[in-house]
Parts: structure tokens; sequence; C-alpha cells
């Protein structure tokens, strides 16, 4: 009896090919479009030299401990200090350079060092610290020196010259914090949400007040209970395939980064599919209304729900996370998104499998409700 | 005009499903103008970047000073001080740096030991360069003093330190003209809209098209006395009300957002944008509503043809920050040159025959993309009548 209906519930399910667009396709082709804009995105907050002008003038060629710090400064085999791509320019070239955007900065040494700028920002603001840097390191000498003349023939001058790095860097977690692959992860949250269509179907032909199926299918002698779990079982199997087509993927052809637990990333992949096949069992059950109502709750619902988990804004589930924690644990988007996040970023796997443990409750909130509600419904007509 | 009134009884019963475009948009368009605006700035302001600072050592006068002299590059967040709490801080972005001070740091430090201040950064950010260049600086300069003098108190080096660090570049700003953020703000309003008025063209004039597709109604209306020109002229003279009904309601509300600065050039210049971008949108929208033939394809093809040419198009994600195999994609889509000209709209300094022109240029571009797709939707309408 199972694989009967196990069988037909699958067939009739994957013929549906509104569903199988929303489920599978939808997300793959949303996936790329994430992929084609994101791909930049970290590229933006990269270091890159920062393109400036320098005005070759006499004053310029007379400051020669300038030009060596500017030498070092833009020396790209001093790794980490090699900060600077200068461009020796007289003064209106470099103006015309800085209008059109090709540099963005100008030193020009005038009566001093001045520095000629469009407009305010990190690249700026860097330009002018190396500046200040070497204006401060030449007022420390002279204030040692004044205050004790014998210093310059007791190293002052190597003293000041040489650069001691005072930092140790420590990773912040088991992998870089890329913010893009959140968007990724929502996406499969959102996949599983949609799952919920396949959950909502399995009701609509399971109870008899909603289609003419039902009505018949009441009929069998079959225990409505095991006819309603054999569905259930079909729909979560055909939305497990799609979750697994839409993760391989993204992890094969656009070489997301899922981290490697593979076994516990597929253990995300199932707890969501069933929370989010439940949920929508759940719709299907306790909503009273047509079909059209129930997705477009199912929709709302999960596009909501996606959207606090930071599909849209990926600062989004830091600030629910921390401004209103319960909120995070009671949506299957976001426990599902956090899920693959612990997973990438911590070394530790308690939030991991705090995120399980409330999908597996959610799950059986769903299931309870569902079962409650459909549970003893017979029809002396129908 | 009955075809001209079935149009829009049509429009009607589907009103439900196209108003959610537009809360959608008035949704983001009202969160987008409530976000904190800048004053006008003229001058430099050096960029600030948001850190964690934690402290493990004693509350020395180095250190506090090393507090104090950061405070005018960076802002502090005060997070708790457990790690996941900082790690999802940072990955988020709410914080680009932690420095974490390890006990015993100052003395070792006064006495020229080797020691080291602990930070977590995002690797390879220019954030993250600029903040190792301050904190090095910071105690390089200690460094040289201690080195040199060896009988200098704490409260001395400081205050000889501060004397140093007060020392700054001139800077000099070519550029004086008044930088007002209303023509971000308001390009990213028009951007944004595209993506309604998109879906709202695709959806309403492809619902209308589909009833009058259907092969029943069409035998019947072709023995109608009505003549077949004056149906189309009424069709045609629908989906242009439609469209300018759409349009006028999208633009409705920058007037309320954006007041006066509406009527000025620019203000202008980004309404007329607007409009010409509606050209090819009812032009590709006429084009699905010709091809396709259930109303579950309706809303798979209007989602799928507004996120997709709104996403590769930089309406989401900035056209700046876009790659250029994508760049060069797009540009075979209408809403990459709306974009393009909305964003050049706003960082435009002066308006004058040289900076107009090219704008001009991608309207011209819009236009044509709407000729060509209506050539094509006209020649396949012909060979579909040829078949029936």
């Amino acid at each position: 009896m199972f694989w009967h209906i196990y069988k037909y519930r699958l067939k009739c399910l994957t013929r549906s090919r509104q569903m199988m667009f929303w489920t599978l396709l939808f997300p793959i082709i949303l996936g790329t479009l994430f992929y084609m804009a994101f791909s930049n995105l970290s590229s933006v907050e990269a270091f890159s030299h920062i393109k400036i002008a320098v005005v070759d003038n006499e004053e310029f060629q007379k400051d020669t401990n300038f030009r060596e710090a500017l030498q070092s400064a833009s020396d790209p085999d001093n790794g980490d200090g090699s900060l600077f791509d200068v461009t020796y320019t007289s003064k209106e070239e470099g103006e015309s350079l800085l209008m059109g955007g090709n540099i963005e900065g100008i030193i020009y040494f005038n009566n001093g060092i001045k520095l000629i700028l469009k407009e305010s920002g990190l690249n700026q603001t860097i330009i002018k610290e190396f500046i200040d840097h070497y204006k401060q390191t030449l007022s420390t000498v002279s204030a040692i020196i004044n205050r004790n003349p014998e210093a310059m023939q007791k190293g002052l001058i190597e003293s000041s010259t040489s650069h001691k790095d005072f930092l140790k860097e420590a990773s912040a977690g088991s992998s870089a914090p890329d913010t893009t692959v959140n968007y990724f992860y929502t996406l499969i949250a959102m996949a599983c949400l949609y799952g919920s269509f396949f959950g909502l179907n399995e009701v609509t032909v399971n109870q008899a007040n909603l289609s003419a199926q039902a009505a018949r299918a009441n009929m069998s002698p079959v225990h409505k209970l095991r006819v309603f779990i054999y569905s259930m079982t079909a729909a979560a199997t055909i939305q497990l395939v799609n979750i697994g087509i839409l993760l391989l993927y993204l992890t094969v052809i656009l070489h997301i980064n899922f981290g490697t637990q593979i076994t516990y990333i597929l253990l995300t992949c199932i707890a969501g599919t069933v929370t989010g096949v439940t949920f929508g069992a759940f719709i299907g059950s306790i909503v009273k209304g047509g079909e059209g109502i129930k997705i477009g709750i199912l929709i709302a619902g999960s596009m909501t729900m996606s959207f606090l988990s930071g599909m849209m804004y990926d600062k989004m589930k830091y600030i629910v996370n921390t401004k209103v924690p319960v909120l995070g644990y009671l949506n299957p988007a976001n426990l599902i998104t956090d899920c693959f996040y612990s997973l990438y970023y911590y070394d530790t796997y308690t939030v991991f499998f705090t995120d399980i443990l409330f999908l597996i409750l959610l799950t059986a909130f769903f299931s309870l409700l569902t079962y409650l509600q459909i549970r003893r419904q017979k029809y002396a007509s129908l | 005009m009955q075809v001209y009134k079935v149009y829009f009884k049509i429009i009607k019963s589907n009103i439900i499903q196209l108003m959610i475009y537009v809360f959608v948009f008035l949704f983001l368009a009202v969160i987008l103008s409530s976000t904190y605006s800048d004053p006008i700035k003229t001058d430099f302001t050096s960029a600030k970047v948001n850190i964690a600072f934690i402290n493990e050592d004693e509350d020395s006068i180095l250190l506090n000073n090393l507090k104090d002299y950061l405070e005018s590059h960076v802002n502090f967040i005060a997070l708790p001080h457990n790690e996941k709490s900082l790690q999802d801080a940072l990955f988020f972005r709410q914080i680009e740096y932690i420095v974490r001070i390890p006990k015993g740091f100052t003395k070792s430090f006064l006495k020229s030991e080797k020691v080291s201040v602990n930070i977590t950064k995002v690797p390879e950010s220019t954030s993250g360069i600029y903040m190792d260049t301050l904190i090095n600086k910071y105690l390089n300069t200690a460094r040289i003093y201690i080195e040199s003098e060896n009988d200098m108190t704490e409260k001395e080096l400081i205050e000889n330190m501060n004397t140093d660090l007060s020392e700054s570049a001139e800077i000099v700003m070519l550029n004086s003209a008044v930088e007002n953020d209303t023509y971000e703000k308001c390009a990213y309003y028009y951007n944004y809209l595209s993506y309604s008025l998109f879906a709202i063209l695709i959806l309403g004039v492809s619902a209308v098209m589909m009833v009058f597709h259907n092969k029943d109604l069409k035998k019947r209306n072709n023995c109608s006395p009505l003549k077949l020109k004056c149906m189309n002229f009424q069709m045609i003279l629908g989906n242009f009300s439609f469209t300018m009904v759409t349009w006028i309601l999208m633009i409705a509300s920058s007037f309320i957002l954006y007041g006066s600065f509406m009527f000025t050039s620019k203000g202008l210049l980004f309404i007329m944008n607007s409009f010409v971008f509606t050209l090819p949108a009812l032009s590709i929208s006429y084009l699905i509503g010709n091809l396709i033939k259930s109303k579950n394809a309706m809303s798979a093809v209007s989602n799928v043809v507004s996120l997709g040419t709104c996403f590769i198009s930089g309406v989401f994600v900035p056209q700046a920050h876009l790659g250029d195999t994508v760049l060069k994609l797009a540009s075979f889509t209408p809403t990459y040159w709306y974009v393009k000209t909305n964003n050049a709209i706003a960082d435009s300094i002066i308006l004058n025959t040289d900076t107009l022109m090219p704008l001009f240029y991608n309207m011209l571009i819009m236009v044509g993309f709407a000729v060509a797709v209506l050539v094509v939707t006209l020649v396949i309408i012909k060979q579909k009548r040829g078949l029936a």
C-alpha cells in the first residue's frame, strides 16, 4: 500500500509544472542572479593600491626624506606597507586626472605638503594618514633632539625609520567573514519553505472538503492517517531532491562555500525540508478559505521569513538576532540559514545543534496541529 | 469603446496582485527616505571605521591615550565581550576590526620587551589596512621615545606623543560644489521604481492579453461588427493608458518624499528618464503577453524577468559593484541603460550639453529597445494569425 500511494503521489507532484518551477527552477534562477550580482561584492571592500599623483616640483625633489617614505609606500614588494600607485605629474595634469576620477588625490608641495582631494572617503583618509604620519615622525625626531641632542649618535635615525609591527592577527572564525555567502544560505532556506506548496497540496488532496479527489480517496478503506503520512513522505522526498539539486548547483557550479561538514549540511537540508513541508500542511489545514488564500499566505509568509533572515538585506539577520532573538528562534528560515552560517563560520557546534533542535520542535508543532485538525473528520455526505 | 472598458475591467480583477508590487515599492521608498542623511558637507571628513576595543590589560595612561587617539578615527562599538557576538558583528560588518590588548601589555611595552596587540579584521580589506597603520603608528611613535630616552615618565611620554600626533596634512578640496545626498536617494528611488514598474506592466498587460487570446473569445470577437482596426486601436489605447496610470502612480510618491527637488532640472531629468523607460517596458510586456498562455506562467515570467533584469542591471546592487561580464550581459536589457542614466544624473555636478548628451543617448537606446521589441512582437502576431 505504501509504495502504491507513494509512487502515485510522486508522479502527481512532479507533473505539476507550476510547483516544480517554484520549488526547483525559481531558486536556481535566483541563485544565479545572486551569483551574478554578488560575485564582485567582496572585492569592493578589498584593498587595492590607491592611485595618487605627486606634483614633481623643486620643493618635492628637495625633500629626500619624504621621497624615500613615498618610495617605500609605493613599492609593490613591500607587502602590507605597499599602499600607493604613484604617477608623477604637473599640477594641472594631476588636477585633470583627479577630476576625471583616475586618481584619488594629489600630493602637492607648496610651502609644505598639501593634499588635494575631490571627495571624502576611506582611501582619501589613508592618503591623509600617510602624510600625517610623515609629519608626525618628523615632529617626534625633532622633539627628541631638542631634549637630548646626543640622541642622534645613539641611533635615533635608525630607530625612527625602522618600522615595527606590533600586531598579531587572529582569524575571526573557521572561514573568512564573507557576507555574500549568507545570501545563498537564505536562498536555500527560502527553497525549503517553498516546499510548503507540496505540503499544502497533500492536505488538499487528502481533506474531503477541499477537493473532489480527496472526497474519493476518503471513500477507500485505507486509514486516512496512513494515506496522509505516505503522501507527505512523497512530498518530502521530492522537496529533498529539489533542495539537493539546488545545493549541488550552488556548490559545484557556482562554487559557494558551505564549509566542509557534509553530514551536517545534509542534516540541515533534511530538517529544513521537513519543516517546510509540514509548514505547508499546517497552513493548509488550519486556514479556512480557498487555495488562493492559502498560497498567498505561504508566499507572503516565506518571503517575510526570508527577509528576516537576510535575503534582501544581509544585516537584517544580525539585527533580528541581537534585538529580538526570540523571533530568530521561531523563524524556520532564520534557523536554516543559521545552521549553514554556523557550520561555515563557527568552530563549535552548539549553535548548530540548537538550531536543529528548534527546527525539530517547529516540525513537531506543525505536525501535531495538522494532525489534530484533520483527524476524525467524517462526512455523512459529500 | 467596449474593448477599452474591458481592458480596465480585467485590470481591476487583477488589482490585488498588481497592488502588491506598488506596496512593496512604497515600503522600500519610505525606508529609503527615512534613513539618516548626513548634513551637507563641503570640507574633508575623515572616514571612520567601526571597531571593538577590548582591554584586558590595566587602564594605563598609554592605553587610555591610545583610545583617545583612536576616538577621532574610529567609532567604538560596545558589544558583549563574548566570542560569538564579536564574530557575528564582524561577519555582518557591524564592526570591521577587533583590537584586543593582552594582559600585561603596558608594562612589557614600556620595558621595550617584545609584545603585540591581538587583532581580528576582515581579511584584505581597506579598513583593516587603515586600522593596522593607525595602531602601529601610535605604538611606533611611543617606541621611538622609549628607545631614545630612558628617563621619561609615562605621562611625559604621552604629552610628547600627543604634540606629535596632532600634526596633520593640509587638505585642499578641489570640488567646492555642495554635495547633497538627495540626488543619490532620488536615484535609488528611481532605480527601484524600475523593478515594480516592470513587474506591474508585465502582469497587467499579459493578464489582458491572455483574456483576448482565449480561442473562443477571439473567434467571437472576430465576427463582431467592430472593425479589427478599431479594436486594435482601443487595445493600444488601453495599453498606453494603463502604462501612464502606473507610471504616474509610481512617480507620485517621489513628489511627497523629495518635494521641491523634483522640480529642479535634475528632478525633471529623473522623471523624463523613467518615462522613457516605460516604453521598452511596455513593449517587452506586450511581447510576453503575446507569448504566454497560462496564468501560472504569467507570475513566473513576470517575477523572473523583473527580478532578473534588476539584479544584473544594478538596481539592487549598484552598477559599480558588478563584474564586467555581468554588466555586458546587462547592457542587452533596457533596465541597464535606465539605471545608468539615473546614476549619471545623480553624479553630474553641472548640467550642460557635454553632460546631457550621453543621457539623451542612453534614452535613445531605450527607445530603440522599445521599437525593436515591438517589431518582433508584431511579426510574431502576424505569423500566429497566418496559422490560425
